[in-house]
């Protein structure tokens, strides 16, 4: 291009790369409060948890003067601490135990509450109920209703000639009340997403299959279950995180015990960050936590979508 | 450009690039938190404000202690006194937070096992040597080591906790035992005895209760019964943990012995089981006092006896204190010093009580640690639940005030609840927590 043809050329070319700055300004203005809050209160917040997980700092002193430790913190968690290992397997024990339990249970009961069933507005609030109801006061009362000393439970037991438990002080008993009383907390809300994905499900497609003569299971195997996958992912999903992150439950309920068998790994972080003020330590374990949720859900994801 | 506002003086505005405004807007946060801090210094000059923080924290607590600081703020008009508190489970996160945010306090109240991480971070300012002094003459030996970390009085000493055994006297007499165990074997055949069955073979009244899930409830209980075997916790330079000594694994062993028995029980932090009566016996810190004095099980059915003691052995009770510091960054740390000599000093005379005396024991029905406060309280310290205790002073040993001390002492818990529930020996149970004790101490002698 010739100059000539340059000076000819450029005040449109400037015109139109303005027009499209002044757009371009406009849309970053609009998205800025979101992006703002997301860097301030998330992405922020993310790098910062990073960055002192490579640091040894105990909150007392300024930011500016913690040691530098590298991988030291990862490298101590994976090779070093037992308790890390022990914390992680109880969650995971947790979260297998209430995903598989909570998904079951909760899909059972909305395919009897989306059928002909009387009183069927009493039952959805009955079982939604425990969800509206607070952690911790579930937890105060549960721990009344299980003491295995003189728990309402296994006076309830001993009247049917049953041989009374341990319930929350035994190392086998423990892990699975806890489930048990999770699943108890959670259920309802679950069912009412799996009623709503039920009621999504067309009519028609039910009276075709029943007139080609499918029986009940056929029509749950293959026009409910593969119907509701988009329900499925959904509370898999958010039960995997709520279970992987689970603290206030174990935290009120039992303290960790008995014999950390029921410590699960947010309230390890807590403990290794506010009690014994290890700051870095505790902010490598929410990272490494952060890797598993991330990936047991691209996980999840993958699989439960694979057929779409 | 100028505008004018609403007092019609003109204001000039100058032009601001988008650079500008971006880096202003950036630097916003620094600017007011560097104007915050200026507010608080400017205001320090002419007169001054102190943040008190503590976890005394309920009406019946907060209300006296109030009454206090406005009797001393009536009597020094340029000073005001802001009392904080929060509860005991928050407490270290809020002074960890107050001290990031630049919000800390001038005076902490603070529990003595974290005076290793406070000084080591240099959030406590040192006392002026007129304190240090009044500090080390007028307290017990006990009480100033508490009180003191590298040779060094960091702070007042508040209420004084020490553990003995705490005994339901009317099992006792039902069992037909007049005496409180004052010796390892009596103390595993008082358990079984006090513990009763029913037809199924269940407990309806235990022998002894574990408070298990509690660090403290678990380790001062053991270590208690640790130095009344004659063995030690940690040595002397805190370069090795010593509580695995055979003392230690003989103490370990006597408590999952009781377990075995069956003649306990593992109670939580509410110790309901002991107040309702359902328990025989169990060891613990005198500030339960208030607790049982509210229960329904009476005090004139709890005795309190001295720590069983192993063979050669005699009772060492456990120690702990709580007490008045001032934060390093305080603006009025010398007022601070002067207003906490005044709260810990005798009112008048040297056989008056302090302040501070006066409210532990009205408001916490504690043992205030000032030996002066003790004299002079000396009829409400003679109440026979509480006279045990303050005698047992005269041997009790600090609980160990050592770098690392609290995770230490939570791994050393977890390792007790895992021999008492068999999953490990006491040996190798405790073994294990002193390797882990080991670690930390090396890790933070190097830090």
């Amino acid at each position: 291009m010739t100059t000539a043809e340059q000076v000819l050329v450029r005040p449109g070319r400037a015109r139109a790369k303005r027009r499209v700055n002044r757009r371009s300004l406009a849309g970053y203005a609009f998205v800025a409060p979101a992006l703002i809050l997301l860097v301030v209160f998330a992405l922020g917040p993310f790098l910062f948890t990073i960055w002192v997980s490579l640091h040894s700092w105990n909150m007392l002193t300024p930011l500016t003067t913690m040691p530098f430790e590298g991988a030291g913190n990862y490298s101590y968690l994976l090779n070093d601490d037992a308790l890390f290992r022990e914390t992680f397997g109880n969650t995971v024990y947790f979260a297998v135990g209430n995903v598989v339990v909570s998904v079951v249970l909760a899909l059972s009961i909305a395919l009897v509450l989306n059928g002909p069933i009387r009183l069927r507005a009493f039952w959805r609030a009955a079982f939604f109920m425990p969800y509206v109801t607070a952690p911790v006061a579930i937890a105060i009362v549960w721990r009344n209703i299980l003491d295995s000393n003189w728990g309402m439970l296994n006076g309830l037991l001993a009247r049917v000639g049953l041989p009374e438990q341990p319930f929350l002080d035994s190392l086998n008993q423990a892990m699975p009340s806890l489930i048990g009383v999770s699943v108890w907390h959670e259920v309802g809300y679950y069912m009412i997403i799996f009623l709503a994905g039920l009621q999504a499900i067309p009519y028609d497609l039910y009276e075709a299959a029943k007139l080609d003569g499918a029986s009940t299971w056929r029509l749950f195997w293959t026009i409910t279950l593969p119907l509701l996958r988009p329900t499925m992912l959904f509370v898999v999903v958010v039960i995997t995180l709520s279970s992987l992150q689970v603290f206030d439950l174990p935290f009120i309920l039992t303290q960790g015990g008995p014999v950390n068998s029921t410590n699960t790994l947010v309230m390890y972080m807590y403990e290794t960050a506010f009690k014994f003020l290890r700051m870095g330590r505790a902010t490598a374990m929410a990272v490494m936590l952060f890797g598993v949720i991330f990936t047991m859900t691209m996980i999840q994801l993958r699989l439960l979508r694979e057929r779409e | 450009m100028t505008t004018s506002d609403k007092t019609g003086n003109r204001m000039f505005m100058t032009p601001v690039s988008r650079r500008r405004f971006a880096q202003g807007l950036a630097a916003s946060p620094f600017v007011f938190g560097a104007a915050s801090r200026g507010v608080r210094t400017t205001y320090a000059q002419d007169k001054v404000k102190l943040v008190v923080l503590t976890h005394w924290g309920s009406a019946e607590q907060k209300d006296p202690l109030e009454k206090i600081f406005a009797e001393y703020t009536q009597a020094n008009p340029n000073v005001t006194i802001e009392l904080q508190t929060v509860a005991f489970d928050d407490l270290l996160n809020r002074i960890t937070t107050g001290q990031l945010g630049g919000e800390a306090p001038d005076i902490y109240h603070f529990y003595n096992l974290w005076l290793p991480d406070f000084v080591g971070s240099e959030l406590l300012a040192a006392p002026p040597d007129d304190i240090s002094t009044d500090v080390t003459g007028a307290y017990g030996e006990g009480t100033v080591g508490g009180a003191s970390y590298n040779s060094k009085v960091w702070g007042y000493p508040t209420e004084v906790n020490d553990y003995q055994l705490i005994y339901n006297k009317k099992a006792f007499q039902e069992a037909g035992i007049t005496a409180a165990p004052t010796t390892f074997a009596e103390f595993r055949d008082t358990a079984k005895k006090l513990t009763k069955k029913d037809s199924s073979g269940k407990v309806t009244q235990a022998g002894f209760m574990f408070l298990a899930g509690w660090d403290s409830g678990v380790v001062h209980p053991w270590t208690s019964l640790l130095w009344s075997n004659g063995g030690q916790y940690v040595a002397d330079d805190y370069s090795k943990a010593l509580f695995n000594s055979q003392a230690g694994i003989d103490v370990l062993q006597l408590e999952t012995d009781i377990v075995n028995d069956g003649s306990s029980i593992m109670s939580t932090l509410t110790d309901a089981d002991f107040e309702s009566g359902r328990v025989g016996m169990t060891i613990m810190a005198n500030w339960w006092g208030a607790t049982l004095r509210a229960s329904s099980l009476g005090m004139d059915n709890v005795g309190v006896a001295p720590i069983p003691h192993g063979e050669g052995g005699t009772p060492i009770a456990l120690q702990y204190e709580w007490l008045w510091g001032v934060g390093n960054t305080s603006q009025n740390a010398d007022a601070a010093w002067t207003f906490l000599k005044w709260l810990n000093n005798p009112r008048d005379s040297a056989e008056a009580s302090s302040p501070m005396g006066e409210f532990l024991t009205s408001a916490l029905n504690a043992i205030p640690g000032r030996q002066s406060d003790q004299k002079a309280h000396a009829d409400l310290l003679s109440d026979p639940f509480v006279k045990p205790f303050v005698d047992a002073f005269a041997t009790s040993k600090s609980e160990p005030i050592i770098p690392g001390a609290q995770e230490i002492k939570t791994n050393l818990q977890k390792q007790i609840e895992s021999a008492w529930a068999g999953q490990e020996s006491p040996t190798d149970a405790l073994n294990t927590a002193a390797q882990d004790a080991d670690r930390i101490l090396k890790e933070k002698a190097a830090s």
